[in-house]
């Protein structure tokens, strides 16, 4: 009987270390938890961070096309601009003429 | 014997069974705190990233406002200054055409119409004539425009062709006898006196 109280004995003890080293284990599992979480926190505010400046730097190129198309856009109507002036240019040069030597003589 | 050994067994069972629950809790509340930590950070970014966002936007269409807005500049210039080129080009036209008249028959009356104009702004009496050195050869009636001038100015007017003589495509200068009072009416100063509303004229004209 004495035997049997002591191998229980024995038995709890070694259950008890079991639960002791796994507390232990949890503690430093927890622990680390705490000690990463600042650099998870980092890496997460700098991978936000890093996406955000790709989509800045992708809204700045679209805009920059969208500019191009623009520009292109003003320059051929500028160009078409500069032909109708010439045109009528050419087509009224002698009225103008006429007209200064008008204002001049009369 | 057995029994005891059934009940050891029991509790290293058991005792293993709590210390697996144990770990795994402790590993769950491991990952929760790193995901607390992770979506505090995605958390925190969020302001700084829509400020730059917001900022990258604005510059983005800030720069595109600028390119374009020189691109006007540099279009209505370009366009602008073509107009000037033409406007130039006939006013060239004109005083070659000018010159070009001072040769026909037509031209002495016009002179004739410019010492008359000019010697009535300056009120008649006596005044002195200067033509270029071709004109002052022209056979001018300037008795009949000394006449004229009277009538309209109500002072007896006597006008007399100077020694000087300007270097002018055409048309007159006359002036008062003491050479106060000038009237520039050579086509050059008539020109530049009217230059404004010639230019007006042009381009009403050319870009109709």
């Amino acid at each position: 009987m004495l035997e049997a109280f002591k191998a229980i004995k024995e038995k709890h003890l070694e259950a008890k270390k079991i639960i002791d080293e796994a507390t232990l284990g949890a503690e430093r599992i927890k622990q680390e938890a705490v000690q990463r979480g600042s650099s998870v926190y980092e890496e997460a505010y700098g991978a936000a961070l890093s996406q955000a400046e790709q989509k800045a730097n992708e809204i700045k190129r679209k805009t920059a096309k969208e500019a191009e198309r623009d520009l292109e856009k003003l320059l051929s109507q500028a160009e078409d601009q500069a032909k109708e002036i010439e045109a009528k240019a050419e087509k009224n040069f002698q009225k103008a003429v006429d007209a200064v030597l008008n204002m001049i003589l009369h | 014997m057995e029994s005891t050994r059934a009940i050891t067994e029991v509790i290293l069972q058991e005792a293993k069974k709590s210390a697996e629950h144990i770990i795994k809790e402790a590993q769950k509340s491991a990952e929760e705190t790193l995901e607390k930590q992770r979506q505090l950070g995605v958390q925190r970014a969020n302001e700084s990233v829509r400020l730059l966002l917001k900022k990258a936007e604005s510059e983005a269409e800030l720069n595109k406002l600028n390119s374009i807005a020189n691109a006007m500049i540099k279009a209505n210039w370009v366009i602008l200054s073509k107009k000037e080129t033409w406007i130039d080009n006939v006013l060239n036209e004109a005083k070659n055409e000018l010159k070009i008249l001072t040769q026909s028959k037509e031209y002495v009356p016009i002179l004739e119409k410019l010492i008359i104009e000019a010697g009535i702004i300056l009120g008649g009496k006596e005044l002195e004539v200067l033509l270029n050195e071709k004109d002052s050869a022209l056979s001018l009636r300037l008795d009949k425009l000394a006449k004229e001038i009277s009538e309209k100015t109500g002072f007896k007017t006597k006008l007399r062709l100077s020694e000087e003589k300007p270097k002018v495509v055409g048309g007159a200068i006359v002036r008062t006898a003491n050479g106060k009072v000038i009237m520039d009416n050579t086509f050059e100063d008539i020109l530049k006196r009217r230059e404004k509303d010639i230019r007006f004229k042009i381009t009403k004209i050319l870009f109709k």
